[in-house]
């Protein structure tokens, strides 16, 4: 589960993302890679684009050392540009993507959309 | 569904026809293999060369290092390849970007940020290159006909050589008298084809310098939503101008795989109009100078270029001549996001 802590899922240049996540039903033990992103990405009659704006991955001895029944905080600057846009051949949006990958191969990933700046989108 | 073997079929759409685990697979094992190859004729070539030159195949001399240089690009292609399918294989898209960026090697605990600003917006240097005689920068023009001229102009090139050259052969053939008629056939359609390529370009390329040529300079760059700029436009040229308009454009451009094919598609999502000038008469030393103020509307999206997608800002400018057809030349220009001054606090 990720949970945004601004109070609206809309974010200016230069604010600050902060965001929590955590996993459930899900043995500790089990875990044998995270990683957190802030990305942006294309969508459209393009091929897709992804830019990574923050990468987190944890493994081995930082990984055993979280404790995984508290949520998890990050916080990370965000940067001037791409903007969030919604056009007619292509949109561009922002989410934070976490990914857990289990020792038996599985993968889960969750993510959540924001917006950054207001071009296509009133507060 | 069942699988259909298409031996001239051309693929269409984007859709998989297949597991996309088979043809991941299929690449890594290609690419290992052209690996393993390569390594085995690298080593043959050379270890033969040192421990048994009486019974080389092949002495060094041009055949050695040509087949040397082969097999080391049968190897770097083959291991690169190789791991790239492992890495999309075995990674995320996001490690993928990050790897690609920043290396292999990365800092777990360390979250990579980015501190180029502003990112995703193409670089001004291209742009400010060019300083103006009464504004701050002349912007560079980008004709959509050149594409066309070079080509037409290379195609009448070559296809009138190789006429030239058969048209020799069949007249040394008709003056010996070994007349050759098939030769004769082709080369009367080939002839003709010849000239209407010339034909061609020499029309499109009148029409490119008969109408002179047209800069527009501007006060200042990188636009910023909500801003006005001063803007001079001079056309140069001996023309009498029955229309003149110029605009401000936002074009969308996206790249797709179409099948085999790779297409891009552009189209214009927003206009504004910066002026509309009537009738006027240009002549040599006395080039038409219009002065306007272009705004930048301050819900305007910033230009954007990523891999296979863009946004893009252009100041276009039409015009109706006399005698001419009409024409239309852009200026592309850089739109960056609002920037804000106040920088962000750790701090909470």
């Amino acid at each position: 589960m990720i949970r945004l802590l601004g109070l609206q899922p809309t974010y200016m240049p230069h604010d600050l993302l902060e965001f929590e996540y955590r996993v459930s039903n899900v043995d500790q033990n089990s875990i044998s890679a995270v990683e957190a992103s802030v990305v942006w990405l294309t969508e459209g009659k393009g091929t897709e684009d992804l830019g990574v704006h923050s990468f987190q991955r944890l493994t081995g001895n930082s990984l055993s050392a979280t404790d995984w029944s508290i949520p998890q905080k990050i916080q990370v600057p965000l940067p001037d540009s791409p903007l969030s846009y919604e056009g007619r051949l292509l949109k561009i949006s922002w989410c934070v993507r976490i990914r857990f990958y289990l020792n038996d191969g599985t993968e889960l990933v969750a993510q959540q959309p924001f917006y950054l700046g207001t071009i296509t989108r009133e507060v | 569904m069942r699988p259909r073997l298409r031996l001239w079929g051309k693929k269409r759409g984007g859709r998989m026809s297949g597991w996309w685990f088979v043809g991941s697979l299929g690449e890594a094992l290609f690419f290992a293999s052209f690996f393993l190859v390569g390594i085995l004729c690298f080593t043959t070539i050379v270890v033969w060369q040192f421990l048994s030159p009486s019974t080389q195949v092949v002495r060094i001399g041009y055949g050695f290092w040509l087949l040397t240089t082969v097999s080391a690009a049968g190897i770097v292609l083959g291991a690169v390849g190789f791991w790239y399918r492992v890495l999309k294989v075995a990674t995320s898209d996001e490690h993928r970007e990050v790897i690609a960026k920043h290396g292999i090697v990365s800092r777990p605990n360390q979250p990579h940020i980015k501190t180029v600003l502003p990112p995703t917006v193409p670089l001004l240097s291209s742009f400010t290159d060019s300083p103006g005689a009464k504004l701050a920068y002349r912007l560079p023009c980008e004709w959509p006909g050149t594409g066309s001229l070079i080509a037409i102009g290379l195609f009448a090139m070559f296809w009138n050589a190789m006429v030239a050259v058969f048209t020799v052969f069949a007249l040394r053939g008709l003056l010996g008298g070994d007349i050759q008629y098939r030769l004769l056939i082709l080369i009367v359609p080939a002839i003709y084809i010849g000239l209407r390529s010339g034909q061609l370009f020499f029309k499109s390329y009148v029409q490119a310098i008969g109408i002179g040529s047209t800069t527009v300079e501007i006060e200042d760059l990188p636009l910023v939503p909500g801003e006005k700029y001063k803007l001079l436009l001079v056309q140069y040229g001996r023309l009498v101008i029955k229309n003149l308009t110029i605009r401000l454009v936002c074009e969308e451009e996206s790249t797709y795989h179409f099948g085999t094919d790779i297409r891009t598609e552009q189209e214009v999502v927003r206009q504004l109009p910066i002026l509309n000038q009537g009738r006027s008469r240009i002549d040599w030393g006395r080039p038409l100078e219009l002065e306007c103020e272009v705004s930048i509307p301050s819900d305007a999206m910033h230009s954007f270029q990523s891999l296979h997608n863009a946004i893009h800002w252009k100041i276009i400018v039409e015009g109706e001549a006399n005698r001419w057809p009409s024409y239309c030349r852009s200026f592309p220009v850089v739109v960056y996001p609002h920037v804000r001054t106040k920088p962000f606090s750790l701090s909470s």
